[in-house]
């Protein structure tokens, strides 16, 4: 079902014209209501860390539907392989593919705008191979489809976006967390600098707002913090294994604020050190106060 | 008959050499899988050039002494059946119905001069073999202009398609597009400085069979020359038995000066094995054989012009080394080599200008040198680092070189080796100049421990308001001139970081620091 598609039903049975609701539709959506707000899973093997997390989430079929195309956005921006934790786990990115065929997504695509080239970026982050196991398609991004976005932010009034993410029908972003000397960490939010065309370093001018400025109007379906491994500096590229810090963790929430607000507190911050996240929860794209959501823990 | 067999194995050779064309481009891994230097590898003029420059041995292809071997027993067959330059230009050749007079009786011999004096440079230091040499210049000009031209031209041609958005066709040409860029197209389009010069050589030596059939391969190919000498008494020759009535059916067939016609004087070292002579026969008098005795036709290449050619080679080398680039304490800021290059005169020495380098380079930072490195060093690899940069974890230019000009280093090694330092641009540089944030150039470091070092500093700007800023520092004991800042520092054109040349590994003089930071060991020189 297109998102656009399901407004339309929602507005019409919401004005009490469309049939009685049937009860496994009302069901799920009283879980829906109930699921918590963020849920945090720790545990040591990877993949069944993400399972056990979406499970605590409502699972997989909250968010996917029968023949959904999705999108998983992970972070492979460098050319680097999974231990410097420069890139998002492959083993996330696999069991989140493979969770999204069970929930009957009919295609699932992988990619991401990397800043080294995307051939060595793909492969060494062993993101191509965990997607290609999974079934999923690990898509090279194509010049031809950045289209200008409106965006009427406060600093970006359009930018050329990858057009792939607004024409799935769901889209999973799948950041690591990590160090990044201008946003002091880079996140969720800073992960959709990967769909962005143009000259995109050009934003580093005004990163915090303009970061805010792309989250009004990508609107993931779910996003997955990979905090498996984290890097505690010499980010976003790293290289010293040194630096790499094994949490063993995955943090799930469709907020991506609250997300970013949580993912701080790995680093021994707080949400509100990080302007982005302020700024973002100023402008009501997200929840930043952590006391203010439900957030479940679980250890497999 | 033989001329069908030939084509087939012609065409065979042909589809290997572009095959391998192709293969050298990354695909992810630091390793290509194939041989992809194969050619280069069995050419025993780039192994005597380079061993006469060079004066070394290291990472020369001895594979080329089997060539040699091959060749003194079976004659140029290399040229008539291996070739993948001759099989074009028999190709382009074909595009002419009649066959042309010869320019002149003696043209032949041009390529022996040519010989002669490539020769006679190499054994004074000068290694211009790679300019001519067909081998190189195929893929040279393959990589720099041909392929990045076709490139070019299919994706315009299925972008043109793609932004028509017509029904079924569209829809169709992308499938298509997309089965040629996972086969024949590169992963990127390439760009190359000079690539309207290098390709407008090769299509004057292609086109040159328009005025004669093979041409280059006649008159002026040095490889040729090598091969014609050392076929000069080639086992393999030809015999004609008494049936021959001189009726001259065989001398249009000749793809080149061999004199079929001549009985007697039929020369050896300019037959190409093609066997065309053989199957025109119309008495059936021509035979190829393994024979006694020697051929009688002589190249008469005259002792004077042969002198001539060795001299002037010899005389190049000084003509050429006087550019005040060769004088000690000099080198050129912008003459960024690559990972593992040798010192800049030994690397001049080496290197054959194949374009290997700038083929696989997976950034497209490696360009062709005009005369940045002295007319000498014509063609030699040059990173351009806004063009692309050294990908911190390649090694693979290193792998592809045939001469060993750049050493295949281990990755530990190779991220350890300096091309150069980068230096800030203040009055260009955001955080600097303008009191803005920036830090793209620290960002996209890749040195496990940055090279690039961020001050936090408070300044005012012009409306007096204070800014808290980053401003980045360079740090020469970690910085590598990889050039990955300068290539994505947001500063249009110009760019506020840049790399020059100083500090590279290679070089003792061209230093910044009293005390050089250390490097894994290994010798550049």
């Amino acid at each position: 079902m297109k998102r656009r598609d399901f407004l339309k039903w929602t507005a019409a049975s919401s004005m009490g014209l469309a049939l009685p609701v049937s009860l496994a539709t009302l069901g799920r959506m009283a879980e829906a209501a109930q699921g918590p707000d963020l849920v945090v899973a720790k545990g040591a093997s990877t993949p069944q860390v993400v399972r056990a997390a979406l499970d605590a989430a409502g699972g997989m079929r909250r968010f996917i539907a029968k023949g959904d195309v999705v999108v998983l956005k992970p972070n492979i921006g460098w050319d680097r392989t999974p231990q410097y934790a420069a890139t998002t786990n492959p083993d996330v990115v696999g069991a989140l593919a493979k969770l999204c065929f069970e929930a009957g997504a009919k295609k699932v695509r992988v990619f991401d705008n990397t800043v080294s080239d995307a051939r060595r970026c793909y492969k060494q982050s062993g993101i191509a191979d965990a997607a290609a196991a999974a079934g999923a398609e690990m898509v090279y991004m194509d010049s031809r489809k950045y289209r200008d976005v409106r965006l009427n932010g406060t600093v970006l009034k359009s930018w050329p976006l990858y057009n792939d993410i607004f024409e799935a029908d769901k889209v999973i972003n799948i950041p690591i967390a990590k160090t990044h000397s201008l946003t002091t960490l880079t996140l969720a939010m800073k992960n959709w600098m990967g769909v962005m065309g143009g000259v995109r370093f050009r934003v580093h001018q005004r990163i915090d707002e303009s970061l805010v400025d792309l989250c009004r109007v990508i609107k993931p379906t779910l996003t997955v913090l990979d905090a498996v491994r984290i890097l505690t500096a010499n980010g976003p590229t790293g290289g010293d294994l040194d630096d790499v810090k094994r949490l063993d963790t995955i943090v799930v929430g469709t907020d991506q604020v609250a997300i970013d607000s949580f993912g701080a507190t790995l680093f021994g911050m707080k949400g509100s050190d990080l302007n982005t996240v302020k700024l973002a929860a100023r402008a009501g794209l997200g929840v930043m106060d952590l006391s203010k959501l439900s957030i479940k823990r679980i250890s497999v | 008959m033989v001329t069908r067999t030939r084509r087939i194995v012609q065409g065979l050779f042909l589809a290997l050499f572009l095959f391998l064309f192709i293969q050298t481009e990354s695909k992810g891994l630091d390793e290509l899988g194939y041989p992809v230097k194969l050619f280069l590898d069995f050419d025993p003029l780039i192994f005597l050039t380079t061993l006469l420059a060079s004066r070394a041995v290291e990472g020369l292809f001895w594979l080329s002494l089997i060539i040699v071997a091959l060749t003194v027993i079976l004659g140029r067959f290399f040229c008539g059946w291996v070739c993948p330059l001759g099989t074009l230009n028999n190709m382009v050749g074909s595009l002419r119905k009649k066959r042309a007079k010869p320019p002149g009786p003696g043209w032949f011999r041009l390529k022996y001069y040519i010989l002669v004096f490539i020769l006679a440079s190499s054994v004074f230091g000068a290694q211009l073999a790679g300019i001519a040499d067909p081998i190189s210049l195929t893929i040279r000009s393959f990589s720099l202009a041909i392929y990045p031209a076709l490139s070019y031209a299919a994706t315009s041609f299925f972008d043109g398609i793609y932004r028509l958005n017509l029904p079924v066709v569209t829809p169709a040409s992308e499938i298509l597009y997309d089965v040629l860029k996972k086969t024949v197209l590169p992963f990127q389009q390439p760009w190359f400085l000079q690539g309207v010069f290098i390709g407008a050589l090769f299509l004057v030596v292609l086109g040159l069979n328009l005025v004669q059939r093979r041409f280059w391969c006649r008159f002026l190919c040095p490889l040729g020359a090598l091969l014609g000498l050392l076929s000069r008494y080639a086992v393999l020759r030809r015999e004609v038995s008494e049936e021959c009535d001189s009726c001259g059916a065989c001398v249009a067939p000749c793809q080149a000066d061999a004199v079929p016609a001549g009985k007697e004087k039929w020369r050896a070292s300019e037959c190409l094995v093609c066997n065309n002579c053989d199957d025109v026969c119309p008495k059936n008098a021509v035979s190829f054989g393994f024979l006694k005795g020697h051929p009688t036709g002589g190249l008469d290449l005259g002792r004077r012009n042969v002198l001539s050619s060795f001299l002037l080679g010899a005389f190049a080398v000084p003509l050429l080394r006087i550019s005040p680039l060769s004088r000690p304490r000099m080198a050129d800021a912008k003459l960024i080599r690559p990972p593992g290059a040798l010192g800049e005169p030994k690397f001049l020495q080496t290197c054959v200008r194949c374009g290997e380098c700038m083929k696989v380079c997976i950034t497209g930072g490696l360009q062709p040198t005009l005369l940045e490195a002295g007319l000498e060093g014509i063609w030699t690899p040059v990173m351009v680092p806004r063009i692309g940069f050294c990908e911190f974890r390649c090694t693979l230019c290193g792998q592809v070189c045939p001469t060993g000009a750049i050493k295949r280093l281990p990755l530990e090694e190779k991220q350890e080796v300096r091309l150069g330092h980068a230096a800030i641009d203040k009055g260009r540089c955001l955080p600097y100049a303008h009191a803005t944030p920036c830090i793209v150039c620290e960002e996209t470091c890749p040195t496990p421990k940055k090279a690039i070092w961020i001050e936090e500093v408070t300044v005012r700007d012009r409306e007096g308001n204070t800014v808290r800023l980053q401003q980045p520092n360079v740090d020469l004991t970690k910085c590598i001139g990889c050039g990955a800042c300068e290539k994505h520092c947001p500063v249009a054109d110009q760019p506020a970081i840049y790399v020059t040349s100083a500090g590279e590994s290679r070089s003792e003089e061209n230093q910044l620091l009293l005390q050089a930071p250390a490097v894994a060991p290994f010798p550049h020189k």
